[in-house]
């Protein structure tokens, strides 16, 4: 939550945008865009096991995977980096890390209460890490050709 | 030992006389005669004709079957049988003479007398358990074990559900009037009216609970869908999509709002009342149009990729100028067919539906979906060469809704031109040099107009995923339902049937039937009569006794009783509370273990709670919520309900001994008088209903009591309601429930400062802990 007051501090001189809606509308959230699915492709959430989304991570990489992307989005940052660097020491010196940062657009829908209103939505942004953690050398790992 | 009656040639002493008279020899014999051809011509009535045949002609199985009679013999069998009443027993036709279309066609239409069949019907009686269920015949669950299967399809995939039992139902009329007309029907507290301004464009479908006139918040109907048709005219079209189990009802309330019987003691109220209904009846027309849609409900985060791989729209009217269906509808809606496939081609970019506006609904042109149907099954993916844009998500375009679909006309038409299957690969193999090439702009089939409706699944995260049930309903002119499903189901749809709809109820923690409508009661008291025919069919030394467990309606929630335990004044008719105002107070009430407002009928009022188990275990249906006691959460582990004592367990022990005793005696008598030969004495008629004797009723009884007075107090903790759907929920990887509560019992619990409550199934004396939260919807 700190992330998002600040987030708002900065929006403010811009533009006044109707971010805390008064008692008419219900926030209802949606699905915020995905980049690029695949196989290696991880989505850390909040919600799953650490230690099975740990296992997954290490499952592709010892499987003969050469990378695999990592995403985290809001508070599941934090969350996302613990994993890469736990990652890290698993496969010390086999493995290297590379951090992009970003912010991705979200879109919210204000549904209305009152009859007299129509849908309404708002977006709001939220920081997002990706997480490319890939092979420099192979150690007794299967190779994959 | 007469030695002496011999001629007298051979050395007897009789002597023959020398000249006989043979008319006077025939007239002796003339009546022995006559009585022997009687008996030969017309056998006694006893006889069966094969019967009247010398014993070596006589054969096997000669009275079933004919041919084994020999020829000359058989009319009179025929006529034997036609006496008897009996009709003579035909052959059945060989399975080649059956299957030939014709006779096929007819058998399946004697086979639709019955049940209603969808259009899909034929392809799910092949591959999924058939029931019979609100007058339709419907897929229950597919054959193959496909449970988490079907699961996954709905929180990874996508799931396919054939909807088209829903029945749409015109309402055609000035807003005006059909707002005020549904203004008694249902209330604003609940959901947004049907005249909101959300909705009166017809952009986006809703939801509106129907109650019975003038009685919120009793006599609740149940949950009915609705979009308006667009128009810029005042004179608007409403189409409700009513769940068959209340379409009866519906209809019903709708008639009654229309006529003009009041039977109110007010005078000033009758004469308001009776000028109401003369306007209703002047301005509103009511279709109900079973049958004229198809709709099938996709769910899941792929329906997106699917409907976009499946569905070619139209972009030009030019194209299809040459279909008759487009002559028949006016222009306005084919207009901006350019726009509206922008419009889809932009949403195509999205990876699933619930980053699309909520509830949207969109009115399409497309080609026929035979021709975008892979060869093989495939898994349709989403495209990922672009990022969609948010200002495309954020809102709808004004034209996007309208659709030729719901001009009534031109479904005639349609139907009509309809090439079958075989037509098309006929034309397919002639037209085109290559096989397996398609046209995709041929001609020769039809543009059909469909409507694809967004459902945005859930929308909280503190709920469920975000996302979780999101998915498209697609809405298409009858007699296109196979091709549709067909194409679908090639791009990697998973069908699935009523249990999913009620699993899919379930993990969003919806109830599928609220208790406190008919429908919902006439559903319980189904369950309730499967589980005790399944109790009841289990030998005794396996029957869970549910006296000892101290449970006294272990297959029905008895609502009515709970709420009196509860309130102390007589419950007639009760209801679910569906404010959600109140709804959200109470939610706040319970994160923050404050006590709740008073509220009026609060006696009669059920809440609908989702119990999360707070640790491991199982929940099962009809499970008891009870209210903890103070030290309850120290020694959750340890704590069970203890042994009851179970005073019939002697009754039926004597019981049964006498019964035996009984039947043995009766055998004894049986033999006895088979020894004696008397065949005098008829048996009786063996009793051929399923009406159980006096013996099994009256230890029915003694098993599972009916006369239940108090379910409060009847184990160690005190019962605040029960589970009406409970089971291990995938979502949430533990066991969960939906269930309800008394109003009461929950100002108890929050007046305790506590907001965790105790589960026990009914199989088990074990309780357990349970996190409890209301199910707003």
């Amino acid at each position: 939550m700190a992330d998002e007051n600040t987030l708002q501090k900065k929006e403010e001189p811009k533009k006044k945008q109707k971010r805390y809606p008064n008692k008419n509308y219900s926030v209802k959230k949606r699905l915020p865009l995905r980049p690029v699915d695949g196989n290696n492709v991880i989505f850390i959430t909040k919600k799953s096991n650490f230690k099975a989304q740990l296992d997954k991570c290490c499952d592709l990489l010892t499987g003969g995977e050469n990378e695999i992307i990592l995403h985290g989005l809001g508070s599941a940052i934090q969350r996302c980096c613990n994993l890469a660097l736990q990652l890290e020491i698993l496969f010390a010196g086999t493995c290297q890390i590379e951090v992009n940062t970003g912010t991705v657009d979200l879109v919210d829908d204000l549904e209305p209460l009152t009859d007299d209103l129509d849908f309404d939505t708002q977006v709001r942004h939220s920081s997002s890490i990706h997480i490319r953690i890939f092979r420099v050398a192979m150690l007794g790992a299967y190779q994959n050709q | 030992m007469e030695t002496n009656e011999f001629d007298a040639t051979l050395g007897g002493a009789e002597h023959l006389p020398l000249s006989a008279n043979n008319l006077k020899f025939a007239a002796s014999r003339s009546v022995e005669i006559a009585a022997l051809t009687e008996l030969i011509l017309r056998p006694s009535a006893t006889k069966l004709i094969f019967q009247t045949l010398p014993v070596h002609m006589r054969r096997r199985a000669m009275s079933h079957n004919c041919k084994r009679l020999p020829k000359k013999l058989r009319d009179a069998y025929f006529e034997q049988l036609k006496k008897s009443g009996i009709s003579p027993k035909q052959k059945r036709p060989s399975r080649k003479h059956r299957r030939r279309p014709k006779y096929l066609l007819e058998e399946y239409n004697r086979r639709q007398k019955r049940n209603m069949w969808l259009e899909t019907h034929i392809w799910h009686a092949k591959r999924f358990h058939m029931t019979e269920c609100w007058g339709y015949r419907l897929a229950y669950a597919p054959c193959d074990k496909a449970f988490r299967a079907c699961y996954r399809g709905s929180s990874a995939h996508c799931l396919m559900q054939d909807i088209s039992y829903l029945t749409p139902i015109q309402i055609e009329g000035p807003v005006d009037v059909i707002k005020d007309m549904f203004s008694t029907i249902t209330n604003s507290s609940c959901n947004l009216s049907i005249g909101a301004k959300a909705y009166i464009s017809g952009n986006r479908e809703g939801t509106i609970h129907v109650y019975n006139s003038n009685t919120y918040p009793f006599g609740y109907i149940g949950k009915v869908q609705f979009m308006w048709i667009p128009s810029t005219n005042i004179h608007k079209t409403l189409c409700l999509f009513v769940h068959p189990a209340i379409v009866k009802q519906i209809e019903l309330l709708l008639m009654d709002l229309l006529s003009n019987n009041t039977e109110q003691k007010d005078f000033e109220d009758v004469s308001k009342k009776r000028k109401l209904n003369h306007i209703y009846a002047e301005n509103i027309q009511i279709k109900v149009l079973s049958g004229m849609f198809n709709r099938f409900r996709l769910t899941g985060p792929n329906s997106h990729a699917i409907l976009v791989n499946s569905l070619k729209c139209v972009d030009d009217i030019q194209k299809i100028k040459h279909d008759d269906w487009v002559e028949k509808c006016d222009n306005k809606d084919l207009e901006l067919l350019k726009e509206k496939d922008q419009y889809w081609s932009s949403l195509s970019l999205a990876n699933s539906p619930s980053q699309l506006p909520p509830q949207a609904v969109i009115g399409l042109v497309v080609r026929d979906p035979r021709l975008r149907r892979p060869n093989h099954r495939t898994k349709a993916l989403c495209k990922h060469d672009s990022a969609v844009n948010t200002s495309i998500l954020t809102n709808i375009p004004p034209h996007a809704s309208t659709s030729a679909l719901w001009n009534l006309d031109v479904h005639e038409t349609i139907k009509k031109n309809a090439v079958t299957n075989s037509k098309y690969i006929q034309h397919v193999t002639k037209t085109q040099l290559v096989p397996g090439e398609i046209n995709e702009n041929d001609p020769f089939l039809q543009s059909l107009p469909v409507v694809l409706v967004q459902r945005p699944g859930s929308q909280d995260p503190t709920h469920k995923k975000i996302g979780y049930g999101c998915g498209w309903d697609i809405i298409m002119p009858s007699g296109y339902g196979l091709p549709f499903w067909l194409t679908f189901i090639m791009f990697g749809a998973r069908p699935g049937g009523l249990r999913e709809t009620e699993s899919l109820a379930f993990e969003m923690g919806e109830c599928y039937f609220p208790p406190d409508s008919e429908a919902g009661r006439i559903e319980e008291e189904k369950i309730e009569s499967e589980l005790k025919n399944r109790y009841f069919r289990l030998p005794p030394s396996k029957r869970v006794n549910f006296i000892k467990l101290g449970i006294n309606a272990p297959f029905i929630c008895p609502w009515r009783l709970l709420l009196q335990d509860w309130s102390e004044t007589p419950v007639e008719k009760f209801f679910i509370l569906r404010d959600r105002q109140k709804l959200n107070n109470l939610q706040e009430c319970i994160q923050a273990k404050k006590c709740i407002p008073q509220m009026e009928n609060s006696d009669f009022c059920l809440v609908a709670v989702y119990l999360q188990l707070s640790v491991r275990g199982s929940l099962k249906k009809n499970a008891l919520i009870c209210l903890p006691e103070q030290n309850d959460m120290s020694c959750i582990k340890e704590l069970a309900e203890p042994h009851h004592e179970d005073p019939n367990e002697q009754l039926r022990k004597v019981k049964r001994a006498a019964h035996l005793k009984l039947l043995k005696q009766l055998r004894k008598k049986r033999i006895k008088q088979h020894k004696k030969q008397i065949t005098t004495i008829k048996k009786l008629n063996k009793k051929t209903s399923k009406e159980p004797s006096k013996y099994v009723k009256e230890m029915r009884e003694l098993w599972l009591p009916s006369n239940v007075e108090t379910v409060r107090h009847i184990g160690a903790r005190q019962v605040m309601g029960y589970i009406s759907q409970g089971a291990f929920s995938f979502t949430e990887a533990r066991s969960c429930g939906v269930g309800y509560i008394t109003y009461n019992a929950l100002n108890t619990l929050l007046n305790m400062a506590k907001n965790q409550v105790l589960l026990r199934n009914t199989s088990s004396r074990k309780y357990r802990l349970a996190n409890i939260q209301i199910a707003i919807h």
